[in-house]
């Protein structure tokens, strides 16, 4: 059944942060202000590349209205952040690595001096040859980043030795891909304000995916106990896992801690371009082949990624790129062999997909391709290679067992626009006409009605579809605790609590459906705790599709002790057995009279103490040695029609269709949200985005020139078919689907616009001179009587 | 602007004249120290980006009444320097008579800016997206430089450059253009507007083109004007592509034709973003699909 509002009935819900969202009513942590609060800039390197000679503060120090000056002096604690590897300066010592580079921070009483103080700092560079090409980055006599060189990290994934293989194989396909740095472009920038508490502390008010790790890092380098340091992260107006990192939060609580004043920084959307994470850029080679009847013999991959001049997730990415390069696939023999690069460009790091939307880009048009050169259907190819249930993992680890991938691709298989695709159909002429409205001459239009392909020859439709297998959590090797809290507070309130945080994905609301559901609750009975690293348990990151997995985890954990700890004492209160009570709206309910035998309120009333039941898990994880194999999997397989215009190459999406098998789904809404919202994102991969870097520097420095979809590129219908089953015994319940959505579009757009204009990309964003035609005029019909 | 850092609070003084000759006046009085504003959008992401400096004074022209509506006037629309994009889209006159003004204006920025930002402001950018439709429609400016009114050819002030210096006067009062109701062109006329940008809406043109014409009653092609710029490239109208076409038979061999000097003719900058030979062959292409399209329309029409 399709996921939409009218499927989902009473689960189609308001989200309780809806209304002030839309109103603009709610007040994000970059909009909250503090009586006396100063203003913090941040004095960022103007070049990608080069050595600090000095730094003189001394002018700046003395401009009236300026309270605080920092530089690397300031520091108490580490100078260095990082959320794997602490090798980012919070301020740079001898050496800028990129155009982002923080050298000093100003706190002033407007945002004019504060302005004006960073334009009297004196800093002396000597400019330094610069690395901004990975590739060449990795030859000896490049200009080297960091001690140990400019290679970040390496992973190699190998099952045999392909080279035998490929001299054995029918078909062959060999192919490099380039992928763009892309922007998370959240609406709210950077920022937050710094209160300094009473005992030597602070109070921090700006978002992140992980106010716990916030706080950890930021005791690291303010060397305060992770007590005194309150992280208050939510609500985020949008991360896409930009915001996992540090970014502002440094600066701001050494700036409230040396001034004793609250500090507000708040980036403007340029500074945000040049300091923020982006996607990382990867060239993905690829040689894949076959035997003559289409089998997969061989797979060989080399991924080079982008990474700029620090680590924070970069390895992590890269781990998670090869794994997703050799995906869902039989291969026989596989060599895979990644390196992510330092570079003089600007910082990648975390982003949705999270290193799977580049690999699995590469990957599916391997697939696609090969089936070419077979002469074969793309997708009975593609179901010929898939993995079965019981066969494991990419690195060939063992992974939690489902149909996912048969079911997607099954759906797929007999989705109104893979059939329209196979057979044939004459809806293309249909959807021409409608996209064709816009470009019709202005004078008149046509007497008579013209089918769309008479009218405007030059105008192609294209199918393509492709497949997603998506890793979720942090995998092997990497900690990944979890956990939340349950109580009945004092007020009557049920009070639930985790770590996790709202950024727009709709976590409050799915958390709200979820303790509805199980429990019983109304609405007004709930209430949320998160984004407060004083009130929550460590829950872990709102990251890697976890957050959902976790919270239904950590409530069947707490469902028995908190129902039977408040079913007691409302016996105790009303008299009766406890099993004759149940929970429910409102209170405390008789299981067979039918009515209300206590308010929650009034059970509360009676308790010399709260309720509280809390929980500590954690994500499943592979029985593996392999670092960063995923146990639990979410599929998807996406079908897309695209339009080409042949005079000028302009790709058009008109039709999507995505299968998304992750379990049940706990919240239309959200997850409708997610795979729309995920699939705008990489139609924006796929078309037109790209922080495009001259010589280490942002060409693209706002949103006039670093295009993002708006509403008149995302016309089309988008068909969301959920796939819930799991198998019997599974124990795991749903997977997250913050990421998948936005993974498998891209590929399946390259394969439609080679299916529309004969064309294969290897480059995205799509490049639309190469699609285009000299006079794409065909069979020009208009002739003079002369002739 | 109130908390936001990164920006600047505005130091400007604003004036606020309340007809054209105050309006000179005060130019004049502060040189090149003062900027003539309207809508305002424009100014505003050129200061943002840097490009130019906040100026001591703005002259807010939004109160002066002779720049503002739209009316006939001796065979001529005249349309007031401050009209509103909005406005050129949804006035009803504008759309039946001049439909390539309603298109082109429907293809600049968003919603929200277009409600703000004038006709007058988007000519004055000199690389406007409305300019190749006033190209076309053999626009006129009215100018007020003090007391005195001259009237100008968009087409000249665009061969000028179009650009007016920072100690420039002159106000753009308003621009006309010719209701041509002569009966005796017969025929089916036709008329196109086109941008391309790197997405469908609120993007910069990389080609902007408009194309007007008439098939006459014998087959032929007669006056038909072409103009195409972009973002970057102030827009120019291309008389030898023109005068080849006067008189040439309606058919395929004028749609190449057209194509061919379009693509020799037409020389546009490249950036980041696109090529030279890109925003050609876009240019070149859109052009002749629309004469094809005309062509083939008319054709039907009179199998017919």
């Amino acid at each position: 059944m399709l996921l939409n509002r009218r499927n989902s009935g009473d689960r189609w819900r308001i989200r309780p942060d809806g209304p002030g969202k839309v109103t603009g009513g709610l007040a994000y942590l970059t909009d909250l202000t503090a009586p006396g609060m100063l203003h913090g800039l941040v004095l960022r390197s103007p070049h990608p590349h080069a050595r600090i000679l000095s730094v003189r503060t001394e002018a700046a120090r003395s401009l009236p209205g300026v309270a605080a000056v920092l530089t690397r002096r300031d520091v108490p604690g580490l100078n260095r952040f990082g959320i794997a590897r602490q090798d980012q300066p919070v301020f740079c010592e001898d050496r800028v690595r990129y155009v982002g580079d923080a050298v000093a921070a100003v706190a002033a009483k407007t945002p004019e001096i504060a302005r004006r103080a960073l334009g009297l700092i004196e800093v002396a560079y000597e400019p330094l040859p610069i690395a901004d090409d990975p590739e060449l980055a990795l030859r000896p006599e490049a200009p080297q980043l960091h001690p140990d060189g400019n290679v970040l990290h390496s992973k190699t994934f190998r099952t045999g030795d392909v080279g035998p293989i490929f001299e054995r194989c029918a078909r062959v396909v060999e192919e490099t891909y380039v992928t763009p740095r892309q922007m998370h472009a959240y609406m709210e920038t950077e920022g937050g304000l710094f209160v300094p508490g009473e005992n030597g502390g602070v109070a921090v008010y700006a978002p992140t995916q992980h106010g716990l790790m916030d706080r950890l890092q930021l005791a690291r380098i303010l060397a305060l106990p992770k007590e005194r340091i309150r992280v208050v992260s939510s609500p985020i107006g949008g991360s896409f896992g930009g915001k996992d990192e540090l970014n502002v939060q440094p600066y701001g609580a050494l700036l409230a801690l040396a001034t004793g004043w609250p500090v507000k920084i708040h980036n403007s959307r340029r500074e945000s371009v040049r300091a923020g994470l982006k996607r990382h850029p990867m060239i993905i080679r690829m040689k894949t082949g076959t035997d003559e009847n289409g089998r997969l013999l061989a797979h060989r991959v080399r991924i080079i990624a982008d990474t700029g001049p620090y680590a924070t997730l970069g390895a992590e990415v890269l781990n998670f790129a090869t794994e997703h390069a050799v995906g869902a696939y039989r291969f026989g023999c596989v060599d895979a062999e990644s390196i992510s690069v330092f570079t003089n460009n600007g910082m990648s790091g975390e982003f949705r997909g999270f290193g799977g939307n580049q690999a699995i880009f590469a990957l599916e048009g391997q697939m696609d391709r090969l089936a070419d050169l077979l002469g074969m259907d793309p997708w009975e190819f593609r179901r010929m290679n898939l993995k079965s249930p019981d066969e494991p993992g990419p690195f060939g680890q063992p992974i939690a067992k489902t149909d996912g991938l048969a079911v997607v691709w099954t759906a797929v298989k007999e989705s109104r626009l893979w059939r329209e695709r196979t057979e044939g159909a004459s809806a293309a002429g249909s959807s021409g006409l409608r996209n064709d409205k816009d470009r019709l001459p202005a004078s008149e239009g046509s007497g008579q009605p013209q089918k769309a392909e008479e009218r405007s020859p030059w105008m192609k439709i294209g199918i393509g579809a492709a497949m997603v297998m998506h890793g979720a959590g942090l995998g092997y090797g990497i900690p990944d605790p979890s956990g939340g809290r349950l109580a009945l507070r004092g007020d009557g309130k049920i009070e639930v609590a985790f770590g996790f945080e709202e950024f727009g994905q709709g976590l409050l609301a799915t958390l709200e459906l979820m303790l509805i559901e199980r429990f019983g609750f109304a609405p007004g009975d709930i209430r949320i705790v998160i984004g407060d690293s004083d009130a929550v348990p460590d829950s872990g990151s709102s990251t890697a599709s976890r957050a959902t997995s976790m919270m239904w985890r950590s409530l069947g954990l707490l469902q028995r002790p908190f129902e039977e700890k408040l079913l007691r004492a409302a016996a105790e209160v009303c008299g009766v057995p406890a099993r004759q009570l149940r929970l429910g709206a409102g209170g405390v309910w008789g299981r067979e009279s039918g009515e209300r035998a206590l308010s929650y309120e009034a059970l509360a009333g009676r308790l010399a103490e709260p309720i509280v039941c809390e929980a500590s898990t954690s994500y499943p994880v592979s029985d593996t040695d392999i670092v960063g194999a995923h146990y639990l999997y979410a599929y998807a397989a996406v079908a897309v029609k695209v339009e080409v215009d042949g005079r000028t190459g302009r790709v058009r999406v008109l039709d999507q269709f995505h299968a998304v098998a992750a379990g049940p789904v706990m919240n239309p809404q959200g997850y409708l949200g997610q795979i729309e919202g995920g699939s705008s994102m990489a139609l924006g991969y796929a078309l037109m985005e790209e922080a495009a870097m001259e010589r280490g520097k942002y060409a693209t420095n706002n949103f006039d020139t670093y295009l993002i979809p708006t509403i008149a590129d995302l016309g089309g219908s988008v068909e969301v078919w959920p796939i819930e089953d799991l198998p019997e015994g599974d124990e795991h319940g749903p997977r997250g689907v913050g990421e998948i959505g936005s993974v498998g579009l891209a590929p399946a757009i390259a394969e439609a616009v080679r299916r529309a204009a004969g064309v294969r990309i290897d480059r995205l964003p799509i490049d639309p001179a190469r699609l285009q035609e000299a006079l794409p005029i065909g069979g020009m019909a208009v002739m003079s009587d002369d002739r | 602007m109130s908390g936001t850092v990164g920006m600047p609070a505005s130091t400007s003084t604003v004036w606020h004249p309340r007809d054209a000759s105050e309006a000179c006046r005060l130019k004049k009085r502060f040189g090149s120290g003062a900027v003539y504003t309207a809508g305002g959008t424009l100014l505003r992401t050129q200061w943002e980006a840097g490009q130019r400096p906040e100026p001591a004074h703005l002259i807010d022209l939004s109160g002066i009444p002779e720049m503002r509506g739209i009316r006939t006037e001796g065979g001529e629309l005249a349309i007031g320097a401050l009209t509103t994009l909005a406005v050129c889209r949804r006035d009803p006159y504008l759309q039946a008579r001049f439909p390539l003004l309603a298109e082109a204006a429907r293809a600049i920025a968003a919603p929200s800016i277009r409600n703000l930002a004038t006709i007058g402001g988007n000519i004055l950018s000199a690389v406007g997206d409305s300019l190749p439709v006033f190209l076309v429609y053999k626009a006129r400016l009215i100018w007020r430089e003090g007391e005195a009114e001259r009237a100008e050819d968009a087409e000249d002030w665009l061969e000028r450059g179009g650009e007016e210096t920072e100690a420039s006067v002159r106000l753009l009062l308003q621009i006309r253009l010719p209701l041509d109701d002569s009966p005796e062109k017969a025929g089916r006329t036709f008329g196109f507007y086109g941008k391309i940008g790197r997405r469908e809406a609120f993007v910069p043109s990389l080609v902007t083109t408009a194309l007007t014409g008439r098939i006459a009653p014998d087959g032929q092609l007669r006056g038909v004007r072409l103009a195409a710029g972009d973002g970057k490239t102030v827009p120019r109208r291309f008389p030898l592509t023109e005068s080849r076409l006067e008189g040439a038979a309606a058919d395929d061999g004028a749609v190449r034709l057209l194509h061919r000097l379009l693509l020799e003719q037409y020389k546009p900058a490249p950036d980041p973003f696109a090529t030279a030979e890109y925003r050609k062959l876009t240019a070149a292409n859109l052009a002749a699909s629309h004469l094809w399209q005309a062509i083939r329309e008319n054709a039907g029409r009179g199998e017919g």
